[in-house]
C-alpha cells in the first residue's frame, strides 16, 4: 500500500526557518510499502518502489519522495529517521539535477514498474513555473531515476495569464496501466476548458477524455461491482464519477456523487485528493481552492470520511 | 497605532456603486444579485444603541473569578445545576483565559439542554439520562465550542467536548440582537426599500454551523437573518462577535429549497470579482480624472490619469512584493497582490478599493485618496501578510504613489520591497538627478540607489520629470517626512523608455524577480541590461522599489502587528512601514 504524506505546520510551535508556506497541493510518497508484491486491484494498490531508490543505497522502508519542501524546487528524496515521525528529521535527502528541471511539482503517482509521475503547479508566484509548461507531465524511469517529459497536454496558443493552473491532479489505474491526468489550464471565470486526460502510461499516448470540466483531486474506487474514478471539480465542492471499463477507459458521462459543501471549518472545500480506504470508505481530502496563489500557513488540509450505503447506492459523509 | 488612527486624515467617501462609472473589460458579467451586494466597511462601522447594555453584561462577566457570561435564555432549576457543574469542571474551563497572561477570553453559555441519548455516545459511565444535561459554551476569542454532558444525579461532568472553528446554536436573546442589527442598518432598508419587522426576518437563528453562513476570515460567530421579498430573499450577514452587519446579498429563493449559502468570503470575493477585476471605476475629483482596477497580480492598477484636463500618468501599479529575511540565504516569497479568484496573488483583495478625503494636519481637505488592502487570512499569524497600496491625489497637482506592509510575516529580520511601475503619459520626457548643485540628465535607462549620500534639493526632490512642453514633476522620495510613519525608503529607482510595440510591462505581469536579491537585482533591470536605451526625450517608465526591513523591537515596531486581547476578543495592532515618492508639479 502506498501512503501519501503530507507535511503541514506543526500548530504548537513556530520558527521562521521552517516556516515556510505550505500549498497543500505539495504532496509526498512513502515507498516502504512499495515493498508489497502482490497487486491488489480491488484496491487498485499496485504500485512498486522504484528501483534507482535502493541503487542509491536509501533505505525505501524509510524514504519518501516530496514535492512539498518549501525550500528546495522540485522533487526530493528523503530518508527520514522515523517514517511515523517527520518530526525527527532526516538521515540524508538526495535531488537529482533533473527533477528541477519543470521548477515547483505537485501531485505525484507511481506505476507497477516504479516509474514517478510528476506534475508542475506553481508554488506562491510563477517565478519557475511559467504558464506555457504547466501542461508538461514529467516521468522519472525507475530504474535510472532520471526525470524528463512524458507527455505534453494540448494547449491553445493563447493562454488565460490569469490562471496560472496546467495539470493538477494525477490518478492511476493498475488493470490497464492508465493515467488520469485534470488539467485546468486555459480555463477562466467565465468558462470551463479543463478536461481529464486518459493517457497509456506506458506509450504516453492519449487514449480518452472528458472535456470542458475543471478537476482538482481524483482516486480510483470499486463501488457496485464498477470500477470508477472519482473527481472533485475545481469550482466547487461537488465530486463526480466516471465508469470506467477494464482497458481503462471512460464508459458513459460523470455522474454526481456528493458533495463537501458545509462540510469541514470552510464550507466550500474542493477534493484535492481521494483515496480508498482499507473497509471500502473513501478518503476525500479537501482543502480550499480559488484559482489563485494563495498559501496561508495556517490551512490545513482536511480529511472527510464518506462510506457507501449499499441500501440507498450513495455515499454518506461519516464525521 | 491602531487600525483607526492610521485613517486619520481620510474620511470615507463612499463606494462607487458597481453600476456606476463603471466600464466593462470584456468579460462576462455576474449577475445583479452579485452586483448589488455590498460589503460593509469596517472604517463606516455602524454601531447600535440597543448593544450597550449588552456590552455591559459581557465586561462585567470577564472580570469574575470564572469569567464566562451564564446563559441567558430561562433555565429550570435542574438545567441552572447542570451549568454550574460545568462552570466548576476544570477541564471544561482551561481554555476560558489565555495561558501566559491570565486574561480572559470572551465565553458565554449559549444552551443548556437535556441530553439525547445521541449526546452519549462517547459517555463510559452509568448515567440516567433524564438526570442529564448538554451544555454549550461558545469562546469568541478562539471561535471554539465547548460541550460537556453534566449529570446532575452524580453532580459531575461525564462527558466533554471542545471543536474549534465551531459554534453552538445561539440563544433566543442573540437571535433578537441579530434581527435588530439587520432592521437597524441602512443598507438592509435600502435594499429592500423599507424597514422591516422582526417577523419578516427569517431563519437568524442559523448558526454558521449548520452551514446557512460563515465569517471564514474573521472567525466570528456569524448569522444570517434573511428576508425574503417576492421570489428573493436578501441575506444579512450579521457579526455576533463585533455586532455589526458584515454585508448583503440578494439570492434567489430557489423551488426546492437548496440554496448555496451568502458567507463572508463568498460575498467578498465575488463582489470584488465583479466589481473591480472585471470592471474599470472612473473616478472625477478635484480636478483629478483617472480610471481604476484590480488586477491578478499587480494590485490596484490606475489608468489614464489627468490632471485639469492634461495627462500625467498612462498607469501605475504595484508589481511584486520581494520579501526576503536575512537570517537564510535565498528565504523569502515574491508575493504578488491581486484579485481574488483566477489570479496570480499570493495575497489578495478582502475588501474593496476605498476612496476617502484627504486632509492636513488642519483637517482641511486637500484632495483625496485612494487605497486598497490585500491581506492573508491568517494575518497578523505567523507567515501572513497584510500590504497596503495607496494612491494621494492633491488638489494642487500634487501626487502620491504610496504602499505599506502591515507584518507579519515569517520573522522579524525580513525586509520587505515593493516594485511600483509608474508610466508616464507624455510621449518626451527627460528624467534628471539633482547633484547638489544643479539637474542632470540621464542620458540612458540606468539605475540608482538613495542613500546617505544622495543630493536632495532644499525641498527635498531627488528627481525631475520634464516634458518637451515644459510641463513636469519633481520626485520627493520618502525620506520619513511624510507623517505616515514612514522612515525612509532607501529605495532603488530605474528610469526605461517604454518602447513600442514592445509590452515591458504595461500589461498585467507575472513576477518581476525572486524573493531575495539584495542589490539592484529585483527585476526592472531586465529592461535595461545588457543594452540600455537612449531615454532623452521618450516615453518614460520609473521604476520604484522601497527597500523595508522589519523590526519587533518594543517601541521602534515597523513593519508589523501583533494580536491583543481587548475585552475578551482579538484585536490587532499594527506597525505600518509606509513608503513611496512624492510628485510635485513644476510650476
Amino acid at each position: 500500500m502506498i501512503i501519501s504524506k503530507h507535511k503541514l505546520f506543526d500548530p504548537n510551535g513556530f520558527s521562521w526557518k521552517v516556516a515556510y508556506c505550505f500549498l497543500l497541493f505539495l504532496g509526498s510518497l512513502f515507498l516502504y510499502s512499495c515493498k508489497e508484491k502482490e497487486v491488489e486491484y480491488s484496491n487498485n494498490n499496485c504500485k512498486v518502489s522504484p528501483p534507482f531508490i535502493n541503487k542509491l543505497g536509501f533505505n525505501p522502508a524509510n524514504s519518501y519522495l516530496s514535492t512539498s519542501d518549501g525550500q528546495k524546487i522540485g522533487l526530493v528524496l528523503t530518508e527520514a529517521v522515523d517514517p511515523n515521525n517527520l518530526a525527527m528529521g532526516s538521515t540524508r535527502t538526495y535531488q537529482d539535477s533533473s527533477w528541477k528541471m519543470a521548477g515547483w511539482l505537485a501531485p505525484i503517482q507511481i506505476d507497477d514498474k516504479g516509474n514517478v509521475f510528476v506534475a508542475p503547479v506553481p508554488f506562491i508566484n510563477v517565478l519557475h513555473n511559467p504558464a506555457r509548461q504547466q501542461n508538461t507531465l514529467y516521468k522519472l524511469e525507475g530504474q535510472t531515476g532520471k526525470m524528463a517529459p512524458f507527455i505534453n497536454l494540448p494547449l491553445p496558443d493563447s493562454i488565460n495569464s490569469n490562471n496560472p493552473f496546467g495539470i493538477i491532479g494525477l490518478a492511476y489505474l493498475c488493470e490497464s496501466n492508465t493515467l488520469y491526468i485534470s488539467t485546468v489550464a486555459t480555463s477562466n471565470r467565465q468558462a470551463e476548458h479543463g478536461a481529464i486526460y486518459e493517457v497509456d502510461a506506458a506509450t504516453a499516448k492519449i487514449t480518452g477524455k472528458i472535456t470542458d470540466i475543471d478537476v482538482l483531486g481524483m482516486g480510483i474506487a470499486y463501488t457496485d461491482g464498477h470500477r470508477k474514478l472519482y473527481f472533485g471539480k475545481a469550482r466547487n465542492p461537488a465530486i463526480y464519477s466516471v465508469m470506467l471499463n477494464k482497458d481503462g477507459s471512460f464508459s458513459g458521462r460523470p455522474q454526481p456523487e456528493f458533495t463537501l459543501e458545509g462540510l469541514g471549518p470552510r464550507g466550500d472545500d474542493k477534493v484535492r485528493r481521494i483515496r480508498l480506504d482499507k473497509d471500502g470508505s473513501l478518503l476525500v481530502y479537501g482543502m480550499e481552492f480559488n484559482f489563485n496563489l494563495i498559501a496561508p500557513r495556517e490551512k490545513q488540509e482536511m480529511l472527510y470520511h464518506f462510506v457507501y450505503n449499499e441500501e440507498e447506492r450513495k455515499w454518506m459523509y461519516a464525521p | 497605532m491602531r487600525l483607526p488612527s492610521l485613517i486619520l486624515f481620510f474620511i470615507i467617501l463612499f463606494f462607487f456603486s458597481c453600476q456606476n462609472n463603471k466600464s466593462n473589460t470584456g468579460v462576462a458579467p455576474y449577475d445583479n444579485d452579485v452586483l448589488q451586494s455590498m460589503i460593509i466597511d469596517a472604517d463606516t462601522l455602524k454601531t447600535f444603541d440597543f448593544v450597550d447594555a449588552h456590552v455591559e453584561e459581557i465586561k462585567k462577566a470577564l472580570k469574575l473569578p470564572v469569567p464566562v457570561l451564564l446563559c441567558k435564555d430561562t433555565l429550570t432549576a435542574l438545567q441552572k445545576e447542570a451549568q454550574a457543574i460545568a462552570l466548576n469542571d476544570s477541564v471544561f474551563i482551561q481554555n476560558i483565559r489565555q495561558p501566559l497572561t491570565k486574561l480572559p477570553y470572551r465565553c458565554e453559555i449559549f444552551g443548556v439542554y437535556p441530553a439525547r441519548e445521541s449526546d452519549m455516545s462517547y459517555v463510559k459511565v452509568s448515567y440516567n439520562l433524564p438526570d442529564c444535561y448538554r451544555v454549550e459554551m461558545y469562546n469568541y476569542a478562539l471561535n471554539t465550542a465547548s460541550v460537556a454532558i453534566a449529570d446532575t444525579k452524580q453532580k459531575r461532568l461525564i462527558a466533554l467536548l471542545s471543536q474549534v472553528q465551531a459554534q453552538p446554536d445561539i440563544p433566543a436573546y442573540l437571535k433578537t440582537i441579530a434581527i435588530k442589527i439587520a432592521i437597524e442598518s441602512p443598507e438592509v432598508q435600502k435594499a429592500l426599500g423599507l424597514k422591516p419587522t422582526e417577523k419578516e426576518a427569517l431563519m437568524a437563528s442559523t448558526k454558521t454551523a449548520l452551514n446557512r453562513t460563515r465569517c471564514e476570515r474573521s472567525r466570528h460567530l456569524c448569522v444570517a437573518p434573511t428576508f425574503v421579498k417576492g421570489d428573493k430573499a436578501l441575506w444579512a450577514i450579521v457579526d455576533l462577535t463585533e455586532y455589526k452587519l458584515v454585508g448583503i446579498r440578494w439570492t434567489n429563493v430557489g423551488t426546492n429549497g437548496v440554496v448555496t449559502p451568502v458567507t463572508e468570503r463568498r460575498l467578498q470575493d465575488d463582489k470584488i470579482t465583479a466589481c473591480f477585476c472585471e470592471q474599470e471605476t472612473l473616478v472625477e475629483r478635484d480636478g483629478w480624472s483617472l480610471r481604476y482596477m484590480l488586477t491578478s497580480s499587480d494590485g490596484l492598477r490606475i489608468a489614464q490619469v489627468s490632471f485639469n484636463g492634461r495627462p500625467v500618468l498612462q498607469s501605475a501599479k504595484l508589481v511584486d512584493w520581494h520579501v526576503s529575511y536575512s537570517g537564510t540565504d535565498g528565504f523569502g516569497y515574491s508575493d504578488a497582490v491581486g484579485c481574488p479568484y483566477f489570479s496570480q496573488a499570493a495575497v489578495v483583495a478582502l475588501q474593496p478599493p476605498k476612496l476617502a478625503q484627504l486632509k492636513d494636519d488642519k483637517n482641511n481637505i486637500v484632495g483625496f485618496t485612494l487605497e486598497q488592502i490585500f491581506r492573508s487570512e491568517g494575518w497578523p499569524g505567523a507567515c501572513n501578510y497584510n500590504y497596503n497600496q495607496r494612491y494621494e491625489f492633491y488638489k494642487d497637482g500634487r501626487f502620491r504613489i504610496a504602499a505599506a506592509n502591515i507584518g507579519r510575516g515569517c520573522g522579524n529580520d525580513g525586509t520587505y520591497r515593493p516594485v511600483f511601475r509608474i508610466a508616464l503619459a507624455a510621449e518626451q520626457n527627460n528624467f534628471a538627478e539633482w547633484d547638489g548643485s544643479g539637474w542632470q540628465n540621464w542620458l540612458q535607462e540606468k539605475w540608482q540607489v538613495q542613500g546617505p549620500a544622495t543630493n536632495y534639493t532644499a525641498q527635498n526632490y531627488q528627481y525631475r520629470l520634464l516634458d518637451n512642453a515644459g510641463y513636469g514633476y519633481y520626485v520627493e522620495p520618502g525620506k520619513g517626512q511624510f507623517g505616515d510613519g514612514g522612515r525612509g525608503d532607501n529605495a532603488y529607482v530605474y528610469t526605461t523608455a517604454s518602447k513600442p510595440g514592445t509590452d515591458e510591462g504595461e500589461s498585467d505581469m507575472v513576477t518581476i524577480g525572486p524573493c531575495c536579491n539584495t542589490g539592484y537585482q529585483q527585476g526592472p533591470e531586465q529592461f535595461i541590461e545588457p543594452d540600455p536605451d537612449n531615454i532623452q526625450n521618450k516615453k518614460l517608465v520609473v521604476w520604484y522599489v522601497a527597500q523595508l526591513k522589519n523590526d519587533d523591537t518594543k517601541g521602534r515596531e515597523y513593519c508589523w502587528a501583533e494580536s491583543l486581547l481587548e475585552n475578551g476578543v482579538y484585536t490587532t495592532k499594527i506597525y505600518p512601514c509606509f513608503c513611496g515618492p512624492m510628485f510635485i508639479p513644476i510650476k
